[in-house]
């Protein structure tokens, strides 16, 4: 049996280090033992000739990426364009689409409008629309790595993870998932800022510089 | 200030849109933009400014000077047109790092005591409603997290179609 082509795109500008890719990571694990999985980084304006060729020729994509002004970062949204002229060249309409979106606030529901512009590309393109899944905190996906998988504030991502394996590994479609971290929204939010003014001190600003106004 | 954040090509605009008042600024796509890194520089190294000195790394500054942002872009899937994508991306500057509640949703705490109408015309020949649908999604979205006013969304054909309606 010719096995599944899998392609795992992690569409966040940083190559290395990011809550996109981490989220490919901790889906990756659950995906069948039967399918062919590769991973590619769509971090410029262009999409890599080897990622396109994998991508041309994948079963299954599951495209990862931050939500950037409530919708597709700017690079990532020409290599979409660049996909949907090659589909149109190389027509895949059983290819299926899965898309992760990762947003720095707390809700994952504000991924909403970057989910559906997804949608409205496989329409364009001409492939199969799989599922969403819209993830809040995003801030703090990587310094969850050494929680153990289902448990704390790592329980919603887990949980959502798995929905999302599901259908990716039985090939069906499924209703978009919206979550938020299982953590006090309070206590991400002072976290976050906590963070803000350490980074802002490391470039040898003091707290009042993060309000700098220029007018 | 009005500010127009537009796609077209210079030869173009210029045809549509020949006498424009000296209040406006115009920002086209010169070919040297460069994307946004997620770096956050423009946050908590040289906050308010972007940290790429390209022709558009003062986008912040520009949005706080302005009365109203025109957008015209073509729809691309619901959304901008990754030229007109990238620029606000590399817009936010313009709000802060810190966190507020609107609306019971997390978003930016304003870095300036402004705000500013906007306007957005979308165009192409082929805008689906599913699109349509998702570009009103999408606007909203951005007044929320920019704090700005929704003057009006457009969806067009053709750009010959706007005329002086950005005026």
């Amino acid at each position: 049996m010719k096995p599944i082509k899998v392609s795992l795109m992690s569409g966040s500008p940083k190559p290395l280090s990011s809550a996109s890719g981490a989220l490919l990571d901790s889906l990756k694990p659950r995906l069948s033992d039967h399918f062919h999985v590769s991973f590619h980084y769509l971090n410029k304006t262009s999409v890599p000739e080897e990622s396109m060729e994998s991508f041309i020729n994948s079963d299954i994509l599951v495209l990862s990426f931050p939500l950037y002004v409530d919708g597709i970062p700017s690079h990532l949204l020409n290599c979409l364009y660049e996909m949907e002229i090659n589909l149109k060249r190389h027509p895949r309409p059983d290819m299926t689409i899965y898309a992760i979106v990762n947003c720095g606030f707390f809700e994952g529901h504000q991924a909403l409008p970057a989910i559906e512009m997804v949608k409205n590309w496989c329409h364009k393109a001409d492939v199969t629309w799989g599922q969403g899944l819209g993830v809040g905190g995003g801030g703090m996906i990587q310094s969850l790595s050494g929680v153990p998988d289902g448990q704390g504030p790592k329980k919603n991502f887990s949980h959502a993870l798995d929905a999302l394996a599901f259908h990716i590994n039985t090939g069906s479609e499924g209703e978009d998932i919206y979550i938020s971290p299982n953590f006090p929204r309070i206590g991400y939010k002072i976290g976050a800022e906590m963070g803000w003014r350490h980074q802002s001190k490391m470039n040898g600003l003091n707290k009042k510089d993060l309000d700098r106004r220029l007018v | 200030m009005k500010l127009i954040i537009h796609d077209l090509d210079e030869l173009k605009f210029k045809r549509l849109f020949p006498d424009l008042p000296n209040s406006f600024r115009v920002v086209s796509n010169d070919g040297t933009i460069k994307k946004c890194v997620g770096c956050f520089g423009c946050w908590v190294k040289t906050p308010g400014a972007c940290v790429i000195r390209d022709n558009y790394g003062d986008m912040g500054e520009w949005l706080a000077k302005s009365d109203e942002v025109i957008i015209i872009s073509k729809c691309f899937y619901g959304g901008y047109s990754p030229f007109v994508k990238n620029v606000l991306d590399r817009s936010i500057s313009y709000i802060h790092p810190y966190f507020a509640t609107r609306n019971n949703e997390m978003h930016h705490k304003k870095r300036y005591n402004h705000t500013f109408e906007t306007s957005v015309w979308f165009y192409g020949d082929d805008i689906t409603e599913d699109e349509k649908a998702t570009a009103n999604k999408l606007v909203v979205a951005n007044s929320i997290n920019m704090i700005s006013n929704i003057k009006g969304i457009h969806f067009v054909d053709s750009v010959e179609e706007i005329g002086g309606g950005i005026l």
